[in-house]
């Protein structure tokens, strides 16, 4: 299952802003960002509200809203991109729980498809 | 009849070794060829970091590979992105120019066939056929399960081919549809979710009783998912949840009953009937064991009316076993190794 890979265990990062983590999207093949429907980010079971992330994919950073338009970025298949969520002086220092459910929607599905991955990592 | 059945590997079989950067595209290349393939299948849009740009360098580096392992492009799986805008579907000619674009990259790699899915719409091939044939470049439509064909769905398709006399259209049959058991991964997989043994044995027999019964073909609908529903509900998926719910089913035991109308088991006269329309198929497999049996369809039973026919071209393998293993990316390589030495049985056999 590509969910069992898809969060980086080296890619965390922690700020006063906020937090990043990479992920790779566990679908088989590259995409263009615009079939991004959400990625719910929950830390300890705490789940930041979509207005709060962003990701960056390719050198180019986009609000989940903004990502609705864009056709001309790629996703690559495999390839991490960051994902980085605003949350006022970082998270605590200690071990947390992480969970991504990413739902992208594919052309040739009668549904979206969800994915979900699950990690535990140190700040 | 004579008959040439040449063997593929799909590289979607390695997608779990390419994503973790076990093996990069030459490697998948370099480990069907190892595993007896001469024929590669690719999805562009998966392995190839530029795509839809086909760089010279790339273009060169692949036919140097091909070279190099001994193999030869067989199909170029595509995907219709024609709801890439949120709020609309691409029009007619936003379709075309995709499918050009498409046909134009299989065409520089030295694909002979285009895979293309059942949500691309009829118009769109047919405005397509022209390109295909300026490129020499077949479309061949999915089969894959839950469609099939001798149904009203792949009449659809008939009609259209006598209609417009092309010869550059056709179905790519995938193996799913010849799937006499539920997958065992998929099973052992609902088990380790929580699934109730009773409940499994319940979903069991009613696919079983799906395959000795006959299944209730899929119709032609532009409405996929109205279609697919009916043709779950014409199989009994009401039914059978209803026994479910009564036997204090859980999530994953309605999981797995659900899963379970997704593989079907149709006659492998189907493939002789149709001959004349199929250039390519995929060779889905779910688990291969130790004694190189595919474990859910009879291979030989289904290899044997490919001979029967009198097929000329590839069988692919397709090992969509990973999405039910926790870890696939080393699996998928014995996996692939397993079905193609079973396939070699089967076709020598």
């Amino acid at each position: 299952m590509l969910e069992t890979h898809m969060l980086n265990p080296n890619g965390y990062k922690n700020s006063a802003e906020g937090f990043a983590f990479q992920m790779r999207v566990p679908y088989y093949r590259g995409f263009s960002l615009s079939i991004i429907r959400n990625i719910q980010v929950c830390v300890d079971g705490v789940e930041y509200p979509r207005e709060d992330v962003a990701i960056t994919v390719n050198g180019e950073t986009f609000t989940l809203e903004e990502a609705r338009t864009v056709v001309s970025n790629r996703w690559v298949f495999g390839r991490f991109g960051e994902v980085s969520v605003k949350k006022e002086g970082g998270l605590s220092a200690g071990e947390h729980d992480i969970q991504v459910t990413v739902t992208i929607a594919p052309s040739y599905m009668p549904m979206q498809l969800v994915k979900t991955g699950h990690a535990k990592f140190t700040v | 009849m004579s008959y040439d059945i040449k063997k593929s590997v799909s590289l979607y079989s390695y997608q779990e070794a390419f994503y973790t950067g076990k093996l990069d595209l030459e490697g998948c290349i370099r480990e069907a060829a190892k595993a007896g393939a001469t024929g590669i299948e690719l999805l562009a849009e998966q392995m190839v970091d530029e795509f839809p740009v086909i760089t010279d360098d790339f273009k060169k580096q692949w036919f140097e590979w091909m070279e190099k392992y001994g193999t030869e492009p067989s199909c170029m799986d595509a995907f219709l992105e024609n709801h890439i805008y949120d709020n609309r579907t691409c029009t007619l000619r936003e379709q075309v120019d995709n499918m050009r674009r498409d046909i134009e990259i299989a065409h520089a790699l030295g694909f002979k066939v285009l895979r293309t899915l059942v949500s691309t719409p009829m118009e769109v091939i047919e405005g397509s056929l022209p390109i295909a044939e300026a490129f020499d470049v077949k479309i061949g439509l999915e089969v894959h399960s839950p469609f099939s064909l001798n149904s009203g769905w792949s009449e659809g398709y008939m009609e259209m081919i006598r209609r417009t006399g092309t010869k550059y259209f056709g179905f790519i049959p995938d193996f799913g549809i010849f799937c006499n058991k539920i997958p065992t991964e998929l099973t052992n997989q609902a088990l380790k979710n929580g699934a109730h043994p009773e409940c499994v044995e319940l979903v069991q027999h009613a696919f079983q009783n799906r395959c000795q019964k006959g299944f209730v073909k899929i119709r032609y609908d532009k409405n996929l998912g109205a279609a697919n529903m009916d043709y779950r509900m014409a199989n009994g998926q009401g039914e059978l949840m209803e026994a479910l719910k009564k036997a204090g089913g859980n999530d994953a035991d309605f999981g797995y009953a659900g899963a379970s109308f997704a593989y079907t088991w149709n006659d492998p006269q189907d493939i002789i009937d149709n001959i004349d329309y199929i250039f390519h198929t995929h060779a889905k497999c779910y688990h291969i064991n130790e004694d190189y049996e595919e474990t859910c369809i009879p291979m030989q039973q289904v290899v044997d009316a490919y001979k029967k026919a009198g097929y000329h071209g590839y069988l692919s393998t397709e090992w969509e076993g990973g999405e039910m293993v926790e870890d696939a990316s080393e699996s998928c390589i014995e996996q692939v190794r397993r079905h193609q030495e079973c396939m070699r049985r089967c076709i020598e056999g």
